[in-house]
């Protein structure tokens, strides 16, 4: 990810770089919620407890960045509530969609 | 309740079918968008009422901008950028205001044949293709019973996930395969076609799934957002908008803004 020199000016305008880091933390998420939905799927989870293992490994996924990022998270997004905790309802979506198809594939079909 | 057991057939041709089918109609109107974006040709302004309407749009733009990086300016150079715009008699934001509310027939830009291929385009890229979809899954795959969702549902899902399916004590987690299709819909079949395909279609994909939010909200979507009934309302806005902007040149504030950065980038 590049570093974005982003000053605490309410004029400066974001450089592209910060586009381009949220790009790669939405394809990183969406690769997050897909595995979660597999794993979820697969080992027949039922109710709750898949919802709990979508936002575990969100978490992991952020836990993971942040040590990419050495911890500060000032340098490459904005706040550490948008890098880490911020997309969570979005691909929840997405994970339902995975959970469904592959909880059917392999456990009931 | 007894677990139902369902057949390996109905995965074999109903299951994978319905979602390889819907990622395929996916990416073919993703294909399809990009193809008729390129051979989409620029606008000619033809008509006066365009010409009328762009100038709108560029005055709005200029005082948006104006007062977005005022701090850009010194304090002559914006004094004067904003007489201009807002004087009482002769200010350019002022006469606009005055002229008469546009017809709302003529504003809507239907008559516009460019702006209606436009929305013809998009509802043929977004809305047929789901009710071509919605129609083919709920003709040939209707009155069965296709999986089961993964967690517990009340009675009131019933109607919408179990169509077609007219046994009353069946659990409401097996559902039929018009909920398959609502799922897949929801669910961002998008999503994985952007991972596959870049971020080429980021901008058009945004805009359809939005469109169809919309409308299935019951609220109309207009190809272009800046026409409102009553332009001389927007011009007032924008007017007293900028008239209560306090302004500071940020040169002044810059020594202090530049140590301070400074100080930051010496502590790392």
């Amino acid at each position: 990810m590049e570093e974005p020199k982003i000053e605490l000016d309410d004029l400066e305008v974001n450089q592209e770089r910060l586009k381009q880091n949220t790009i790669q933390l939405k394809n990183l998420r969406v690769y997050g919620s897909l595995n979660a939905g597999i794993i979820a799927g697969i080992l027949g989870m039922d109710g709750w407890i898949g919802i709990g293992i979508y936002v575990a490994i969100f978490l992991i996924v952020s836990a993971c960045l942040a040590i990419k990022m050495n911890f500060k998270v000032k340098e490459y997004f904005k706040s550490s509530y948008d890098a880490y905790y911020s997309g969570i309802g979005t691909d929840l979506l997405l994970f339902l969609m995975i959970w469904v198809i592959f909880h059917n594939l392999v456990n009931i079909l | 309740m007894s677990d139902i057991l369902i057949d390996d057939r109905i995965r074999d041709w109903v299951f994978l079918p319905i979602i390889i089918v819907m990622f395929m109609i996916q990416m073919f109107r993703g294909l399809l968008t990009k193809y008729m974006d390129n051979r989409k040709t620029a606008q000619k302004v033809t008509s006066k009422a365009q010409v009328a309407e762009m100038i709108d749009k560029n005055i709005t733009q200029q005082s948006q901008r104006l007062a977005r990086l005022h701090g850009l300016l010194p304090d002559q150079s914006f004094k004067m950028k904003r007489a201009y715009l807002c004087d009482h008699e002769q200010g350019i934001l002022t006469k606009a205001s005055q002229k008469p509310a546009k017809d709302p027939m003529q504003s809507m830009s239907m008559m516009n044949p460019v702006a209606m291929a436009d929305m013809l385009k998009q509802n043929l890229s977004g809305i047929v293709f789901m009710a071509l979809q919605y129609q083919w899954v709920s003709y040939f795959f209707s009155g069965f019973v296709i999986g089961k969702v993964p967690f517990p549902l009340t009675q009131k899902f019933r109607t919408m996930l179990q169509r077609g399916v007219d046994v009353q004590n069946l659990d409401v987690r097996y559902i039929s395969s018009i909920s398959i299709y609502f799922v897949l819909l929801f669910g961002g079949l998008q999503k994985i076609q952007q991972l596959m395909f870049g971020d080429d279609t980021d901008e058009f994909v945004d805009d359809t799934q939005m469109q169809m939010q919309m409308q299935m909200m019951g609220m109309p979507t207009m190809p272009s957002f800046g026409q409102q009934n009553d332009p001389g309302k927007l011009f007032i806005a924008e007017r007293t908008r900028l008239e209560g902007v306090k302004h500071t040149f940020e040169l002044n504030k810059s020594s202090d803004k530049a140590l301070k950065s400074l100080k930051r980038f010496l502590i790392q």
